[in-house]
């Protein structure tokens, strides 16, 4: 019984183990296989890599000023919900709308089937000009684990009707998956410029030196990085 | 344990710079990670020790272990890179085992205390019996 259970244990970690290395094992030799790909990487390693932000948000602040941060993150993310929550209102209130720094959101959803769902909604609710604050709604009401239906299509629904939006726009939007394209795109730039966690950082200054790190962090971390490149 | 437990429960970060944070409402979860790392550390040599000198079974090292595996795992942050690669292996179903993890955090971590004070008292209990000078 007891033999048993040392061995289950053991089986257990083995197989995280495997996992992970499979995992980045695999993701080494998809980039390998395009060896272009691989050395553009690998460059990109040692230049500041640009990211690009076309498929991202609208930016939250001046579109003029000197730093943007760049958030990878994903709706159903308890850690993104954690960051909103402490430290984004400090951040908008000493940086964003004071012009020294814009906050673009590009999405990485992987946590489960409803987050692509959630992205695509956001951008549906751009087309009425209401990108941050269905974004502000999605954070606020994210409830209970991933795929546990706080954020299935009723939902979706129920929170463009609070923001009184044209449902029948919105509706028409989400059943044509007409940002599907766009949230895939945003995945794919987020992975390559190497976020494999949410919520993930990239503070770009004006000049394009690049900051990248991951975590909910606190405010100072922001504050340190975003002084130092002003 | 103490460190890669605050690592991966989000509480320690390395980059940009070394920083503790532990925000009001995951106070509990940070409480109970000092509590299983110390458990931990008093529990698994204890047991090592009774197995290396007393030349005892293996029975409660495999309760420590399982106690400090269950309380470790509980802490992994299914956003977090550990998750991700678990998730992009294995998709869906994986991701739905790693947001059990997070949600189920507390009464899991309790549930690795209990078994980690259970072990440590009988542990004590049995290496007081095993060490009585005749």
């Amino acid at each position: 019984m007891n033999k048993r259970l040392v061995v289950s244990v053991v089986f257990v970690v083995l197989v995280i183990v495997v996992a992970i290395s499979f995992s980045s094992y695999q993701a080494n030799l998809l980039e390998m296989h395009d060896k272009t790909k691989y050395l553009e990487r690998i460059a990109a390693k040692t230049a500041s890599p640009l990211v690009n932000l076309e498929n991202g948000s609208p930016p939250l602040g001046s579109e003029s000023a000197p730093v943007t941060i760049v958030e990878f993150g994903d709706y159903q993310c308890e850690a993104c919900y954690h960051w909103f929550h402490n430290t984004r209102s400090t951040l908008i209130d000493n940086y964003i709308e004071t012009g020294k720094a814009k906050l673009i959101f590009v999405d990485l959803p992987f946590l489960g089937r409803d987050s692509p769902i959630a992205a695509q909604a956001s951008y549906c609710a751009e087309d009425q000009g209401k990108y941050w604050e269905y974004h502000t709604i999605l954070y606020t009401f994210q409830d209970g684990p991933p795929d546990s239906g706080w954020a299935d299509r009723d939902r979706l629904n129920s929170f463009a009707f609070s923001l009184d939006m044209n449902i029948d726009e919105f509706n028409e939007c989400m059943d044509s998956s007409k940002y599907k394209k766009r949230v895939k795109a945003n995945y794919d730039e987020a992975v390559k410029n190497g976020a494999n966690s949410t919520p993930t950082f990239i503070i770009i200054s004006q000049d394009g030196a690049i900051e990248k790190f991951a975590g909910a962090q606190p405010y100072p971390v922001f504050a340190s990085m975003i002084e130092s490149m002003l | 344990m103490f460190v890669p437990l605050s690592i991966i429960s989000e509480f320690l970060f390395v980059e940009p710079f070394i920083i503790f944070h532990v925000i009001e409402d995951r106070v509990t979860s940070f409480v109970l990670i000092v509590f299983i790392s110390l458990m931990s550390a008093i529990v698994i040599p204890m047991n090592i020790y009774r197995i290396r000198t007393l030349q005892k079974s293996t029975t409660k090292i495999g309760g420590s272990i399982a106690g400090s595996i269950i309380g470790a795992s509980a802490g992994i942050c299914s956003c977090g890179p550990i998750g991700f690669s678990i998730v992009s292996t294995f998709g869906t179903i994986a991701g739905t085992a790693t947001a059990f993890l997070t949600n189920y955090e507390i009464p899991l971590r309790l549930a690795s205390l209990l078994l980690l004070c259970l072990v440590y008292y009988t542990t004590v209990k049995s290496i007081s019996i095993e060490c009585k000078i005749q």
